[in-house]
């Protein structure tokens, strides 16, 4: 788990919330082990290939539009906070 | 009779056939050799053990390594009818070191070096060889030791770049290698940036790679069972260097000569 606290004394950007609830309960269901907003997704195995695709799908919906392969990468993934910030909403 | 072809260099004897064999003049033979022999040297200055391996591996091992669910094209089958085995020509020689090590535990932190002829069908091109040398180093041990062997040998061989006179770039892979083709397993590669790439500016012009920088995580250690000394599997990387291509790229940029002497007269090789 990552060290920023999600508890109720900071509110979440409401595009993190979205983002954190779908990785955590959807994502990692079967996974004892949940993210904070600024937990390194990709260290420990957390997400394989079949939840990366699952992801980059979910953020194509939300934001209706393709992201290219190119732009998959880690400087844009890091964390569920950079997901957020680099793949705005519509 | 071999087709060789109109993109030899200016001023090198440097033929490549239709299907991608490399028959090369005496000088850039020397070439080659200069290069594969400061490789080695570096691999052992850097404490790693030697191997050598055979030029085919049983289709097992392959197997094993998930290699023809990840690249069926590439592979070039060796059959005999005095052999029980069914073996290919060998697409790297890391495969050769996961054999080596198949269900054991390590003593600790592992570097390992090994040269060979690796074969890969790739469509042809101006650097695309079917048969090519490479030289390889092999790390093992904990997540901590592979990450920090990785980097080194990228500082190392940009170092030694530079002091060849050689313009290189060292970025991200974005080709899949051993997690194969699917889009995820490519996309999940390249978000971990798994793989690095040095590029040289090759016969054409164009950048092609001249050595590359993985992490594999614990792909390969889960399959052939390698582990650390409290059981768990262990870590592993690699650095790869295809010897051709840098002779390729040195000659394109300094002609045969001059990069003979640059490679041989090179002293830096922390």
């Amino acid at each position: 788990m990552g060290s920023k606290a999600t508890g109720a004394s900071t509110p979440l950007n409401p595009a993190v919330e979205i983002l954190l609830k779908f990785v955590n309960e959807d994502l990692l269901a079967d996974s004892q082990e949940k993210v904070a907003p600024d937990t390194a997704l990709f260290d420990e195995g957390r997400i394989d290939s079949l939840k990366i695709l699952r992801l980059i799908a979910f953020l194509e919906v939300r934001s209706g539009k393709k992201i290219p392969d190119e732009l998959i990468v880690m400087d844009r993934f890091r964390t569920i906070e950079t997901i957020a910030k680099n793949f705005p909403e519509r | 009779m071999l087709n060789s072809r109109a993109w030899t260099l200016p001023h090198s004897d440097f033929p490549i056939s239709d299907d991608g064999l490399l028959s090369p003049g005496a000088a850039e033979t020397t070439l080659i050799h200069a290069l594969e022999s400061r490789f080695r040297e570096m691999a052992l200055a850097a404490g790693s053990e030697e191997r050598q391996f055979p030029t085919v591996i049983a289709e097992e091992i392959l197997d094993l390594s998930e290699y023809f669910q990840s690249f069926p094209q590439f592979a070039s089958a060796v059959n005999s009818p005095n052999k029980r085995g069914r073996y290919f020509l060998s697409p790297a020689v890391c495969y050769h070191c996961y054999q080596l090590l198949m269900n054991s535990a390590l003593a600790g932190d592992t570097l390992l070096t090994c040269q060979g002829r690796c074969f890969r069908a790739e469509s042809a091109n101006d650097s695309h060889l079917w048969e090519f040398t490479m030289r390889e180093v092999v790390f093992l041990g904990d997540c901590g030791f592979v990450r920090a062997q990785c980097d080194a040998w990228k500082q190392r061989i940009a170092r030694w770049a530079a002091q060849l006179g050689l313009t290189v770039n060292l970025t991200p892979a974005k080709d899949p290698f051993f997690l194969g083709e699917t889009r995820g397993k490519k996309l999940l590669q390249q978000i971990k940036e798994l793989k690095y790439e040095l590029t040289a500016p090759g016969l054409l012009g164009t950048d092609v790679p001249v050595a590359s920088f993985n992490l594999h995580e614990r792909f390969f250690t889960s399959r052939f069972e390698v582990t650390l000394t409290g059981g768990e599997p262990a870590y592993s990387g690699c650095a790869a260097f295809g010897i051709e291509r840098w002779c390729m790229a040195l000659i394109a940029q300094h002609g045969v000569n001059e990069a003979l002497r640059r490679v041989e007269e090179s002293d830096d090789l922390r």
